[in-house]
């Protein structure tokens, strides 16, 4: 790579005060080149554009100051800090003439990974993750929406995933602007490109990006593309014109239950037909709903309220097959088979809170929302986690991870405490009273009445 | 409990280098800085094809002198490929390269499915063979006129003529554009280009890049919209005297 700014140099800014140290160059595009830096001890990242970029979007110095005065909507975005342009002494040593400017940004913790790296199948993740990735992504959208401002081009190339947690981080957040305000220059990327403005008919907005969200969404819980299946089969060069009959002129959902004209191939396109049954009907009618009405009517698209909603519930519904130990999402009372091993699944200890039924396995949270209907759907700040005895993992229990203390009542009428940081067995309790609200334990059969 | 274990369905994108290693070739290291700047370019041109799980690259070689030969036959996984060194000697069979990568481009070899092939020509000369005959060959292929076509002209004595005719017809748009052979007038920027067209290139041809509103969406712009040529650096490098030629 041709690093436009010297690795290892100290250069000055307009409007820094101190000095910013070039560590070295992280990577580069069309749009610009990507810098580790250091500023009075502390590590960022700098985004240099290439004049080219500059050239072709001259909206784009004016909305990045507007994304800095308006701080970013919430911690997923690695949003712009501050906008820079080298001072006059540092100038010569850039190694570009035309003159130009960058911005910084948080940098991104090493333990987050570009996303496509999850829909190349080469990441060791788990459903859970997945889930949590995704409900991270609506929400971060949510508040990106409700802020009044759109992103404009979403893809799996700019976000990242923390495989171990199901944590998400969004970068390239320069297209950000108020949703209909003055038109940027970009339209967005094909393959995530509402149908409207791939053909031109609409400029990119908080509709277009309802769109690009649900495909997001969808490459990451199936690792297939929602409108690859018989018609993309039918194309021999997957060139530009191609791409526009497929996402523009035409675009068929793979799973549209009215047009089967673009069913997934039984082999080349497994990868969806293994996963679409996984989750559970409501999360699939939210695709439904985006991909078939909301295809053509920008205004029938899933919101991000419903997405975060039926995502939270999604994993509510996670239970852990007993026979190969698979994550199922099982809905409350009904017979299932588990996707993987297609043995029947047993109806787990169910915990019934406030605001709906969370299944009892290992990992599994409530949250504020569980119980506070005022509560927005956040999965930040857990309340309590179902956790596998350590001695026996089939004993399940629920650890307090709230900073007050529980009262575990048993069938018997006996109770104990359950101070923070301790578990209680679920095997034994009926009930447990906790400040935010009770939790009942249900059991799949009533335990038999007292002699 | 891991993701199930499925894999995104993907297409081949075929990259393939037309090498000229006639005699001229040898001079004033030449031949040694395209080698080295194809080899440099590996490694960045296998992160684009890990960035891009929908596209399975694969590359290719044909160098051409007193006659045309693969110099890699097998389409390769660029993690895999090694680049053995091309020898430069004899005269300039550029047509006969394009016959060769015309018989190649039919289907079968190729795939009836996949993504837009990328054809590079590099060449510091004219052809000495029957060049509009291998074009001929070439144009009349599905695959080939499918192809994005970029041409590097190396030095001076380069035939830029013959070179826009392999990539068809000059934009109407001035300034610097992919459309037009670039010239390499030294080391640096051979290895600019060789770069450009084997990460930026092969991404968009693999999965398209993010869009703004100046690209053309309409058909006509061409089946692949190229991207930006690299900037130019100043290379401190410049100032101690690269091969000149």
């Amino acid at each position: 790579m041709n690093w436009i700014l010297p690795e290892g140099a100290s250069l000055g800014f307009e409007g820094l005060a101190a000095p910013l140290r070039i560590i070295r160059g992280l990577g580069g595009g069309t749009q610009g080149q990507v810098y580790e830096v250091e500023l009075e001890g502390e590590r960022l990242a700098l985004k240099w554009y290439l004049p080219a970029c500059i050239a072709r979007d001259a909206g784009l110095e004016r909305r990045l100051a507007a994304s800095i005065r308006a701080t970013a909507p919430n911690d997923a975005f690695l949003w712009p800090i501050a906008l820079l342009r080298a001072s006059p002494a540092s100038r010569p040593l850039i190694r570009i003439r035309e003159e130009s400017f960058g911005y910084l940004m948080p940098l991104r913790p090493p333990a987050y990974v570009g996303a496509s790296e999850h829909a190349a199948g080469r990441l060791a993740i788990g459903l859970r993750q997945v889930l949590r990735a995704c409900f991270g992504l609506a929400d971060a959208f949510h508040a990106l929406h409700l802020a009044g401002l759109c992103y404009k081009d979403v893809s799996l190339g700019n976000l990242f995933l923390e495989p171990g947690g199901g944590g998400i981080l969004i970068c390239d957040n320069d297209n950000v602007a108020v949703d209909g305000a003055e038109p940027g220059a970009v339209l967005g990327t094909p393959g995530f490109m509402a149908p409207e403005v791939l053909l031109g008919q609409a400029r990119p907005g908080a509709d277009s990006d309802l769109f690009s969200l649900a495909v997001l969404l969808f490459r990451l819980l199936t690792r297939h593309d929602p409108l690859k299946g018989q018609m993309e089969l039918a194309i021999r060069c997957l060139d530009e014109p191609a791409r526009r009959r497929l996402c523009g002129e035409d675009p068929v959902f793979i799973f549209d239950p009215v047009d089967a004209r673009n069913r997934p191939d039984p082999i080349e396109h497994a990868a969806a037909l293994i996963t679409w049954p996984i989750y559970p009907r409501p999360l699939q009618a939210l695709f439904e709903q985006t991909f078939c009405r909301g295809m053509k009517q920008p205004s029938r698209r899933a919101l991000t309220g419903q997405w975060k909603q039926e995502l939270a519930r999604t994993l509510d519904q996670r239970s852990l097959c007993p026979a190969c130990g698979q994550e199922n999402f099982q809905a409350a009372g009904a017979p299932a088979l588990c996707w993987s091993c297609g043995s029947p699944l047993p109806q787990p200890i169910t915990l019934a809170l406030p605001r709906g039924p969370v299944l009892a396995a290992p990992d599994n949270e409530l949250h504020p929302h569980h119980f506070d209907a005022l509560v927005g759907e956040d999965l930040r700040r857990p309340l309590a986690r179902v956790v596998a005895h350590p001695q026996d993992p089939r004993r399940l229990g629920l650890c307090n991870l709230s900073a007050a203390a529980w009262s575990a009542e048993a069938a018997d009428g006996r109770s104990w405490p359950v101070g923070p940081g301790e578990s209680c067995s679920l095997a034994a309790l009926i009930r447990i009273l906790t400040p935010a609200g009770p939790i009942a334990v249900q059991r799949p059969i009533p335990p038999a009445p007292a002699a | 409990m891991p993701f199930p274990d499925v894999k995104l369905a993907n297409r081949p994108l075929h990259f393939l280098y037309l090498c000229d290693c006639s005699g001229s070739m040898a001079a004033s290291g030449k031949m040694q800085a395209l080698n080295q700047a194809i080899r440099q370019s590996l490694p960045g041109m296998a992160a684009v094809a890990r960035d891009n799980p929908e596209a399975r690259v694969l590359v290719r070689a044909v160098s051409f002198a007193d006659r045309a030969a693969w110099h890699i036959e097998t389409p390769t996984p660029v993690d895999q490929l090694e680049w053995r060194d091309l020898q430069a000697g004899g005269i300039t069979a550029m047509g006969a390269a394009l016959q060769l990568v015309a018989a190649a481009l039919q289907t079968p070899p190729m795939e009836v499915r996949a993504l837009p092939p990328v054809l590079v020509l590099i060449s510091d000369g004219q052809p000495t063979d029957d060049f509009a005959a291998g074009l001929e060959a070439l144009r009349r292929v599905p695959w080939a006129q499918k192809a994005v076509r970029l041409a590097i002209a190396l030095g001076h004595d380069a035939d830029l003529e013959v070179l826009q005719r392999f990539i068809g017809s000059e934009p109407a748009t001035a300034g610097r554009s992919p459309r037009r052979p670039l010239q390499a007038g030294n080391a640096t920027s051979l290895a600019q280009y060789i770069q450009w067209a084997s990460t930026a290139v092969v991404g968009a041809a693999s999965m398209p890049a993010s869009r703004v509103s100046e690209t053309p969406l309409e058909p006509a712009a061409g089946n692949i919209p190229l991207p930006d040529l690299p900037p130019t650096v100043l290379d401190p490098t410049d100032d101690v005297g690269p091969v000149v030629w």
